[in-house]
């Protein structure tokens, strides 16, 4: 599924790459286009501009020629021969000027029904002077006559080919001439030779394949267009403009391609490119997506592997003791035992179990964490209930376990590990402390037990252990822990310590309740600050055995009590004639606990403790029930007789006629009945 | 603790063997209370291997007792160990009940 969506995802991506780039070269090209489009209109209009101009200039000199000349023209005509020498003037004076001619109106003069002198150019330096009143003429019947005579003004003819001077194309202007009566007596005119426009206009290159052209009013072509436009079918832009006076239009063609050509071409390459990058887009996206891939596998492979090594880690805790109360028919000891385990994999260990009457337990801490650490864990949690399993001595428990993982311990890794074993019977602990955190001991007082400063396992094989020993009382009781506990660091790197725990300890609950205080007060401590190390705790409460009792508030527990006075009298050395009574005191008080100050279903401990000092024995029991005083009932009557006899009340009478003192107190949340026998 | 009955000529008899406490009275009570039904005649008590008694079973034996009162009949203790004696003294059961 992922796979898919990955793939769709990049897809998208691509396809987003694309129209992104593609919008963005339409909107450049767009632009450009408009760009060269008003660089296209700007080159050709200026370019039209300026050649209009030229041809205005010889416009303008031609006429200004022919026009300073009418008046000697005008002077002239009363002596006809000598119009020549006028026009040979203009001639001579205006080198653009081809020819010139002064033609009188037919019949003007008598003398002279046709005259026309008329002078042009052989070449550069040389003028003939013809004339053009010859019958193959016929001047008066020319355009360039009649049409200044008709509008009575300056005309210019339309383009002709002269076919008397130098074949070559001509224009004329011409203004008609007034006698000194204002009547029409003659036309002067100046010819120009048109050939200068071609390569004028051929000269106008704004673009490799532009071309112009030059129409005069007429429709006649004074420039013509290349032979291959006519054919050309692609698609061109004109630029027009007109010349004042002659009414010749000339315009400037501009195929598309010569305008826009480079733009495609840029255009070409741009497309290129883009395809080059989305391409590259491409096999980016590819190369992402496969990685992303190879990614979640490893990822896959990695949560599998962690996964596998939480299973493992799962197997290893459940090699040690988890139920608790551990040994529920003891009523000597008061058990627990915690580990928490870091997010990581870690090293932390305990155990315990009884063989022969004997307490074997252990805590340690392999160094470092993860995999190794907590395969170390599982090989030392072994090799210690290997070991245990036949010898007795904490002492050399360590020694061979130290032994056995130097041997094995190419890592160098080692272990901190306190191993203890507890005589049930009589008290005594043996102990060998291999460089652990020393354990409390919870007497009166809460302080450090004494150890010797032995090596971690696994530092140096064939180091001599030393074994300590020390006897516990009765409700004496040992705390064991791992750094994890004192380390605790909460959010602004404070640690826990050691005063925090001892703090911690004080107080008398059940060695569960110890725990659960103890974890508490650290989740508290440490917050949100996540934990760093295994925390692991192991609490083990001795109560000598004819010392103590332990029950639940279940009837059936009072059975539990006969095994334990026998214990009492036997221990207290009393009177063995004592216990049925003792027995029977006890059977009362612990059943009028059960049955008043726990109410029915619930549950509850009842603990009986018993000391003694000289030719004295007191019981203790204590429970946290509601508050009950059985000294406060009534004395009952045993004088009267069947009928008035009351079936209840026996239980408190008997203590009362067994024991010699019996004292209640409220101590807190608990009862406590104190019952004393002297002997 | 066991409780045996005996039914002969009119007359009930409970063997009570082993020890009397908390949890064997409550186990023996309906016993001992279809033994009450019958308190109109003679209900021995047969206490030779009873080898301890606490309040609860005293309550039993004074129930019987009561019952025995009420139809007019009668209840024999018979063969108490010293330890049980004291506490029928204690609780002055030794007048409200004939000691054979």
């Amino acid at each position: 599924m992922k796979k898919k969506a990955n793939n769709i995802k990049a897809l998208l991506l691509v396809v987003i790459a694309a129209v992104t780039l593609e919008a963005t070269a339409v909107v450049q090209f767009y632009f450009s286009q408009k760009g060269i489009q008003a660089e296209a209109d700007m080159r050709a209009e200026g370019q039209l501009d300026a050649t209009r101009n030229k041809i205005m200039d010889v416009i303008n000199q031609t006429e200004a020629a022919v026009r300073n000349s009418v008046w000697i023209a005008q002077w002239c005509l009363d002596f006809p021969d000598s119009l020549s020498r006028v026009c040979q003037r203009i001639v001579e004076d205006n080198p653009v000027v081809a020819g010139s001619t002064v033609a009188l109106v037919p019949g003007y003069r008598a003398d002279r029904p046709l005259y026309a002198p008329y002078v042009c150019r052989s070449d550069a330096d040389t003028l003939r002077f013809l004339s053009l009143a010859t019958e193959q003429y016929d001047y008066p019947s020319q355009e360039w006559f009649t049409a200044p005579l008709a509008a009575g003004e300056g005309y210019w003819s339309e383009p002709y080919v002269d076919e008397g001077g130098g074949e070559m194309l001509m224009t004329t202007f011409s203004i008609p001439i007034r006698d000194k009566q204002g009547k029409f007596a003659a036309v002067i005119t100046a010819d120009i030779s048109l050939d200068w426009l071609s390569e004028l206009l051929g000269s106008m290159r704004v673009y490799p394949n532009a071309y112009c052209t030059m129409l005069s009013r007429g429709g006649h072509y004074l420039v013509h267009a290349p032979e291959t436009a006519v054919t050309d079918t692609t698609r061109h832009y004109t630029y027009h403009a007109t010349v004042e006076r002659t009414g010749w239009a000339m315009a400037i063609v501009i195929p598309e391609d010569d305008i826009y050509g480079r733009l495609r071409q840029l255009g070409g390459i741009v497309g290129f490119l883009q395809l080059l990058g989305l391409a590259m887009i491409i096999l980016m996206l590819r190369s992402f997506v496969r990685g992303q891939q190879r990614y979640q596998a490893l990822d896959q492979k990695r949560q599998r592997i962690e996964g596998e090594l939480h299973i493992a880690t799962g197997i290893q805790m459940s090699m040690v003791p988890k139920t608790f109360p551990p040994f529920p028919e003891r009523h000597d000891l008061d058990m627990a035992a915690t580990i928490v385990p870091a997010k990581e994999v870690g090293g932390d260990l305990y155990d315990f179990f009884i063989r022969d009457e004997k307490l074997f337990f252990c805590v340690g801490d392999v160094s470092g964490k993860g995999v190794p650490a907590a395969l170390v864990m599982a090989v030392t949690r072994t090799t210690f209930r290997n070991l245990s399993a036949q010898e007795d001595s904490p002492g050399r428990i360590v020694q061979a376990m130290n032994d056995n993982l130097s041997v094995m311990n190419d890592s160098n890794m080692f272990v901190t590990f306190f191993c203890g074993v507890l005589d049930l019977a009589g008290g005594s602990l043996r102990y060998c402390n291999a460089g652990h955190n020393p354990p409390r001991i919870l007497t009166d007082a809460i302080r450090p037990l004494p150890v010797e400063p032995n090596l971690p396992l696994g530092v140096l094989r064939g180091f001599a252990y030393q074994e300590q020993e020390t006897l516990f009382r009765h409700d004496d009781a040992l705390f064991l822990y791992t750094d994890g506990l004192t380390e605790a660091e909460n959010a602004v790197h404070q640690q826990f310590g050691e005063e925090r725990m001892e703090r911690a300890l004080h107080g008398r609950k059940s060695a569960q309740a110890h725990l659960d205080n103890i974890k508490q007060q650290v989740a508290d401590f440490v917050g949100d600050a996540p934990q760093s190390d295994d925390l692991t705790l192991l609490f083990i409460h001795y109560l000598s055995p004819a010392h103590h009792l332990s029950l639940q508030n279940d009837i059936r527990q009072i059975s539990l009590l006969p095994a334990f006075v026998d214990e009492t009298v036997r221990t207290f050395k009393l009177d063995e004639s004592l216990s049925g009574s003792l027995n029977l005191a006890l059977e009362e008080a612990v059943t009028n606990v059960m049955m008043y100050a726990y109410p029915a279903g619930t549950t509850g401990d009842i603990s009986l403790d018993v000391s003694a000092r000289s030719h004295a024995v007191t019981f203790t029991l204590t429970d946290a029930g509601k508050p009950f005083d059985p000294t406060r009932s009534k004395e009952v009557d045993i004088t009267a007789g069947v009928e008035e006899r009351p079936i209840g009340g026996l239980g408190i009478h008997l203590i009362r006629q067994i024991m010699d003192e019996v004292r209640y107190e409220r101590r807190g949340e608990e009862n406590v009945l104190l019952l004393t026998k002297k002997y | 603790m066991e409780v045996k009955i005996i039914q002969e000529n009119g007359t009930v008899t409970a063997q009570l063997i082993g020890r009397l406490d908390t949890p064997a009275s409550l186990e023996i009570a309906p016993q001992m209370n279809a033994v009450a039904e019958q308190a109109g005649g003679t209900v021995i008590l047969d206490c030779t291997e009873l080898s301890y008694i606490s309040s609860s079973g005293l309550r039993i034996f004074l129930t019987l007792r009561k019952a025995a009162a009420d139809k007019g009949g009668k209840v024999l203790v018979r063969g108490i160990n010293n330890e049980i004696r004291t506490v029928f003294m204690m609780t002055g059961f030794l007048q409200l009940f004939e000691i054979q």
